[in-house]
C-alpha cells in the first residue's frame, strides 16, 4: 500500500473507530457503577465517635445511664448542627461512653419538608441502630434550609458511609408504621416539654422528669454543669 | 526525525498511558477509591461513563495504548497504521469523554485528563510515522 492510501486509510479507520465508540457510550443507557459516589463528609469522624455505643431507637447509650440529655433538634437547624459539631462528640466522650448519661433526640421537622425526609430516613434508621450516625452525618452535611438538599442521592451517600447499615432497607422503610409512630412519639414529646426553638436540651435522672435547660452557649459548658450536677444529685 | 526515536518516543507515551488505563481498570473493577488531586475522579469513575457495554472504558484505553505499544515495537507499514489509527481513534473517544466531564459531570479525573496529554503527543507521532516511512534499507 503507499504511504498516502495508507494515511488515508489510517486516518479513516480512527475517525470510524472513535464514532462508533462514541455513539455507543452516549447510547448506552447503564454502565455507572451501582455503589454510591463518595462518601459524605465526616463519615470516619461519626463512626469512630458512636462505635461501640449501644443505640436503642432514638436514644444513644447504655439503657442503664443514670441522667438522660434529650436534645430537642431538626435536622435542618443551623445551630444544632453547630452544637452537633461542637459539643456532641465531648458529651459523647466524657458521658455517653462512660455510661453516665444516655442522649435521646426529640426529632421535631417544623422547618420543611426536607426536614420530614431527613427525620424519617433516620427514624428508619434506627430499627437498624443507627439512627444516630445518620443525624449527625446529615449534620455533618447539612444544605441550606428547604432548598431540597435532602435528595435520595445524599441518603445513599450518608448510608453508605456508616458501617453496619443496610442503606437500601433505610430508605424503603421511611414510611412504614414503624417511622409514623415514632414521628407522632417524637412531636407530642416536644409539645409536652413546651419547646419552641431548638436546639433545646432537658435533663432528669433516667426514669424521672426531665427539666428544661436554658442554653446559653452551644459549647460543651453549655450543659455540662447541669450534666453533672444531675450526676452528683 | 528517523523511525527509531519516533518508534522510542511510541513506546515511552504508551507505556506511561498503558500504566494509568491498568491503574483505572483495577481501581474500577475492584472498587477502590482512586487517588485523586483534581477531586472529581470518583465522580467519572462510578458514573454511567465509566463503562461500555459492562467493560470499563479504562480498559478499552489499555487495549489502545497495547495496540500502540506494539506498534512501535514492530516495523510494519500495517503495524503504522494501526499505530495511528489507535491513537486517533483514542484521541477521539478521550475527547468526548472529557466533554461529558466538563458538560455532563462537571467532575474531572486527573488520571484521564493525563492521558488526553498522552495521546494528544501520540496522534502527531503516529501520524509522522505513517507519513515518513523509512526509504528502503532505512
Amino acid at each position: 500500500m503507499t504511504r498516502r492510501r495508507l494515511l488515508l486509510a489510517s486516518l479513516a479507520a480512527g475517525v470510524v473507530v472513535a464514532g462508533a465508540l462514541i455513539a455507543a457510550l452516549a447510547l448506552d443507557g447503564g454502565g455507572g457503577t451501582k455503589t454510591p459516589a463518595a462518601a459524605p463528609a465526616g463519615a470516619s469522624r461519626v463512626a469512630a465517635l458512636l462505635d461501640g455505643i449501644p443505640q436503642h431507637g432514638t436514644a444513644l447509650g447504655s439503657p442503664d445511664a443514670p441522667v438522660t440529655l434529650v436534645e430537642f433538634a431538626d435536622p435542618q437547624c443551623p445551630y444544632c448542627a453547630q452544637w452537633a459539631e461542637t459539643s456532641l462528640p465531648t458529651i459523647v466522650r466524657r458521658y455517653v461512653r462512660t455510661g453516665k448519661v444516655r442522649i435521646v433526640f426529640g426529632g421535631m421537622a417544623f422547618v420543611g419538608a426536607d426536614s420530614d425526609t431527613a427525620l424519617r430516613t433516620a427514624l428508619a434508621a434506627a430499627a437498624q441502630s443507627r439512627f444516630w450516625n445518620v443525624i449527625d452525618l446529615l449534620y455533618a452535611n447539612q444544605g441550606v434550609e428547604n432548598t431540597g438538599w435532602v435528595t435520595d442521592s445524599l441518603l445513599r451517600s450518608i448510608g453508605s458511609g456508616i458501617p453496619g447499615l443496610d442503606t437500601q432497607r433505610m430508605l424503603d422503610e421511611r414510611s412504614s408504621s414503624a417511622v409514623e409512630q415514632a414521628l407522632a412519639q417524637a412531636t407530642s414529646l416536644a409539645r409536652r416539654a413546651g419547646v419552641n426553638q431548638t436546639p433545646s436540651f432537658a435533663v432528669g435522672r433516667t426514669g424521672g422528669p426531665l427539666q428544661l435547660v436554658q442554653l446559653t452557649t452551644l459549647e460543651p459548658s453549655g450543659l455540662t454543669p447541669t450534666l453533672d450536677a444531675a450526676l452528683g444529685a | 526525525m528517523g523511525d527509531r526515536r519516533l518508534r522510542a518516543a511510541i513506546l515511552v507515551l504508551s507505556a506511561l498511558g498503558a500504566a494509568i488505563a491498568a491503574y483505572l481498570t483495577v481501581t474500577h473493577v475492584a472498587h477502590v477509591r482512586v487517588a485523586c488531586a483534581t477531586g472529581g475522579c470518583e465522580t467519572v469513575q462510578t458514573s454511567r461513563y465509566a463503562e461500555l457495554a459492562g467493560v470499563p472504558v479504562a480498559a478499552l484505553g489499555l487495549a489502545a495504548y497495547l495496540v500502540l505499544g506494539a506498534s512501535a515495537v514492530l516495523g510494519s507499514d500495517l503495524a503504522r497504521a494501526a499505530g495511528l489509527t489507535a491513537a486517533l481513534a483514542g484521541l477521539g473517544f478521550a475527547g468526548y469523554l472529557l466533554y461529558v466531564q466538563a458538560a455532563v459531570l462537571d467532575a474531572y479525573c486527573q488520571w484521564c485528563l493525563a492521558s488526553d496529554a498522552l495521546l494528544l503527543l501520540l496522534v502527531p507521532v503516529t501520524l509522522l510515522r505513517v507519513v515518513r516511512a523509512d526509504p528502503p534499507g532505512g
